[in-house]
């Protein structure tokens, strides 16, 4: 039943994402002072949304952990933190190529892109955590506690862009009160968004079937050691 | 009030503790001033550069002595089962973690209040012209470094990677309080008062130091029992 | 602009990458995992072959 959800969730996205980079490539123009690298906004800015909401969606089911402790939550906050940092990485990146055409340099030390940065080391942190704790149970607790901290640092850096001068564009999404999008050019980053949303759910559920795995390994390994 | 006095309980405990031994101290003050030596070869220390470096030298100094005392501060309870017996005591995990974390702040405060004149003979800064407010902000700045620290000391103490993982969870933590020091820092040491500019940076480190205290006090059950 | 849109195809390769070294590197780790519970199943019914004896 997972698996057919995971092929009917990566089939649906593989569709979505060809029809929007059809849409983006024929239909949007090109932004007037950026030319073409502009769409790769339509790629970055759906990376970081996703990124941000799993986290704090992980960050509820760890705290799902410490109400119910119940393992099952900490797998599922683990997986998604995990799928969640590989699109950090992608947002880095193509944040990073898209500034090396508009700033002429592949870094700049604002405080939008340092808070961002910081957010990949402390998940980073999370994850080699979790390797060095044996014990489940203590495993989820200091994950839970991460993931709650975590998650005040990402909030610190969603507000940077308010709170200081900055490199990094300022609000430009209408959601942000920013108005600063033609509104043909503003629905593609919102359309896109869906596919990425389907794509990291699946990459969740694969990773959770690694973690059911992981967990009838731990269990037979026990088992066998009884006798 | 029971909460505050058990806490200062186990403070003194541990800074009794510390001066009997001062083995923390010593080691934190001798890496700090090995670090002053090591910046001084990596540029020139008697240009006019040292005065807008100066915050970034300073808070960069105090982050490494930071690690030491915070990696002793669990750690040290190892031997004997001492950290069994405090958990399972009357005192609560959270009094037991905020007392340590008073302890550590005034630990750090200590090594940081030495490492301020030398770090001034050293590269011919003059940093008390606005003395008061820098204190404050060694202050605030230290005590976020410090509750962060705490709470990852004693997520770490059992770990087989203690002294690796302690680093490389807290240092990215405590950026947003290193970045709001260092330019508070540059600011004073420059003799400037800190204008409407800078106000945004103490408002940074008032509200890192708060939230991040209240919730370290309330995990600290989690990480400490479970 | 031509170096806009190389740097724009630069952008998607660089994603999509990152995705597909994430999925290998998943793909492997539950090739290992298989592989460690075949190992442990085999354990346990060896144990139980014992046991029984």
């Amino acid at each position: 039943m997972r698996t057919k959800l995971i092929v009917g969730l990566c089939v649906l996205a593989c569709l979505t994402l060809a029809w929007n980079i059809r849409t983006i490539f024929l239909h949007v123009p090109d932004e007037a002072n950026q030319g073409a690298i502009f769409r790769i906004l339509y790629f970055h800015v759906p990376s970081a949304m996703t990124s941000f909401t799993g986290f704090f969606v992980a960050m509820g089911f760890s705290l799902m952990y410490l109400v119910k402790k119940d393992l099952r939550y900490d797998s599922i906050a683990a997986s998604i933190t995990e799928v969640s940092l590989a699109f950090a990485t992608i947002t880095l990146v193509t944040g990073s190529i898209w500034g090396r055409i508009i700033w002429g340099v592949w870094w700049a030390w604002d405080a939008r892109l340092t808070s961002y940065f910081i957010c990949i080391l402390i998940y980073s942190g999370y994850l080699m955590l979790r390797r060095a704790v044996d014990e489940p149970n203590q495993r989820a607790r200091f994950s839970t506690v991460l993931s709650v901290l975590g998650c005040v640092d990402i909030t610190i850096v969603w507000k940077s862009i308010e709170w200081f001068r900055t490199q990094h564009p300022g609000p430009v999404l209408s959601v942000r009160n920013g108005g600063g999008m033609a509104p043909g050019m503003e629905a593609p980053v919102y359309i896109n968004l869906i596919p990425l949303l389907m794509l990291s759910l699946a990459l969740i559920l694969i990773r959770m079937r690694q973690e059911d795995l992981r967990h009838e390994v731990d269990s037979l390994r026990r088992y066998a050691h009884s006798f | 009030m029971n909460f505050l006095r058990n806490s200062l309980a186990i403070t003194y405990k541990d800074l009794r503790s510390e001066i009997r031994g001062k083995d923390t101290i010593n080691a934190s003050l001798s890496f700090s001033l090995v670090i002053l030596l090591l910046f001084s070869f990596a540029f020139d220390p008697d240009s006019d550069e040292v005065r807008e470096i100066s915050g970034g030298l300073l808070w960069l100094v105090f982050a490494f002595a930071s690690s030491l005392i915070l990696s002793r501060s669990f750690a040290r309870e190892l031997i004997n089962d001492c950290l069994d017996a405090l958990i399972s005591s009357p005192i609560s995990p959270a009094e037991l973690f905020f007392g340590k974390a008073i302890a550590n702040f005034v630990l750090l405060l200590v090594v940081e209040l030495v490492c301020l004149p030398v770090f001034g003979i050293f590269y011919n800064v003059q940093w008390a012209r606005q003395f008061p407010v820098l204190l404050l902000v060694v202050m605030l700045g230290t005590w976020g470094m410090t509750v962060i620290g705490t709470l990852f000391s004693a997520m770490t103490v059992n770990l087989r990677l203690r002294e690796i993982m302690l680093p490389t969870l807290v240092y990215p933590f405590i950026i947003p309080v290193l970045l709001g020091a260092v330019q508070l820092s540059k600011v004073l040491i420059g003799g400037e008062p800190v204008g409407a500019d800078n106000q945004v940076w103490f408002r940074l480190l008032v509200a890192f130091d708060v939230v991040f205290t209240l919730l370290a006090v309330a995990f600290a059950d989690t990480v400490l029992v479970g | 602009m031509e170096r806009n849109f190389l740097y724009l195809c630069y952008g998607l390769i660089a994603a999509w990458l990152i995705i597909f070294i994430y999925v290998v590197s998943l793909a492997l780790r539950e090739r290992s995992l298989r592989q460690e519970l075949d190992r442990v199943k085999k354990l346990v019914e060896d144990s139980e072959h014992e046991a029984r004896r």
